[in-house]
């Protein structure tokens, strides 16, 4: 629970500051990371899972 | 948010894209392992393949160099009892070639006494040869000698039956003149004298009795000639006289062709050697002991 939450008419809105943008980008390198090992497992093996044959 | 909530945010963040960095270059540069893993397959199936044709191979070839290995086997053993046949012949055939050798040496020895023998013979042959001429040309001139002996005989045969003639006469004509001295001297009582002669009569020689011969006179003709062998045959035998040594002069008309010395006699056939060829008799030429 963040400290610097504001509460608006009852409700509780999420506060916009730098640390949600970092996080957000380490969010989307991670994913973009994850498809482009899915996308290059997918290219080479054919799957984007992993299994022994 | 606390002091420390931020700084965790941001290790958080720069860890991540850290490790995500890593992974993303990992990726990247990862080597396709499947593709490799297909393609050694692919390789080792291509060399389980060819390993099995090769296998395939090796048996029939083994199979091959099998049947091969008892066929040489076989010619081998044919090939040895071809060897021992072979040498077998070989010991027969060197056995053989020693005693043709020694027959060889032999007939050598032999050829060489012969050729030896040979020589002399014909030596002695061409001696006697040379001697025969030489009697031969001594009996050409003794026939020469003989023949001019028998005319000169003939001759003084004729004088000596002239002279018997004249002294015949002469006898005669001495007797009648004594016959007629006597007439004319007995009435006187007187004889003549024995006539001397100036001429002394010569010893009374004993006279050898003439020489009476009687020609054979065998006559025939020649029925065959052998012309290789000098040879021929006629048409008179032992039933007319004819004897083994006998010669005949065989003519063709007033022609003399040669002389022919019976060497066989049969009862009405001779057969003789030809002599003194002048010409080559022919079936018909005339035969006779006398010419």
């Amino acid at each position: 629970m963040s400290p610097n939450r504001r509460i608006r008419g009852g409700k509780v809105v999420p506060v916009a500051n730098l640390y949600t943008i970092i996080l957000g980008l380490a969010f989307c390198v991670v994913l973009a990371t994850a498809v482009f090992v899915a996308y290059k497992c997918y290219l080479q093996y054919e799957t984007i899972y992993f299994n022994i044959p | 948010m606390s002091t420390l909530t931020k700084i965790l945010i941001v290790l958080v963040t720069i860890s991540s894209i850290f490790l995500c960095g890593i992974v993303v270059t990992y990726v990247a540069l990862a080597d396709n392992y499947k593709e490799e893993h297909d393609k050694i397959k692919t390789e080792r199936d291509g060399l389980v393949e060819k390993n099995k044709s090769l296998t395939e191979q090796r048996n029939v070839m083994e199979a091959q160099k099998i049947d091969k290995e008892n066929e040489l086997n076989s010619e081998i053993t044919r090939l040895n009892t071809e060897i021992d046949t072979l040498k077998g012949q070989l010991k027969n055939f060197e056995d053989q070639r020693k005693s043709w050798l020694q027959r060889v040496s032999d007939m050598a020895s032999v050829v060489e006494t012969t050729t030896q023998t040979s020589k002399e013979t014909t030596k002695l042959m061409m001696d006697k040869e040379a001697e025969l001429n030489k009697l031969k040309a001594d009996q050409i001139k003794l026939i020469d000698q003989f023949e001019d002996t028998s005319t000169t005989l003939l001759e003084k045969l004729a004088v000596i039956q002239t002279l018997e003639k004249e002294k015949k006469q002469l006898i005669e004509e001495k007797v009648e003149l004594q016959n007629r001295m006597d007439k004319l001297l007995q009435p006187t009582g007187r004889t003549p004298a024995p006539v001397v002669t100036v001429t002394q009569k010569p010893d009374e020689i004993a006279r050898p009795a003439p020489v009476i011969a009687k020609k054979i006179g065998l006559k025939g003709q020649v029925t065959a000639v052998d012309t290789k062998n000098k040879m021929a045959s006629i048409s008179i035998g032992t039933a007319d006289g004819v004897k083994e040594g006998m010669k005949f002069h065989v003519t063709r008309g007033d022609k003399f062709i040669c002389d022919m010395l019976i060497i066989d006699t049969d009862a009405e056939e001779a057969v003789g050697a030809l002599e003194l060829v002048q010409e080559q008799p022919k079936p018909g030429d005339t035969v006779s002991t006398n010419l």
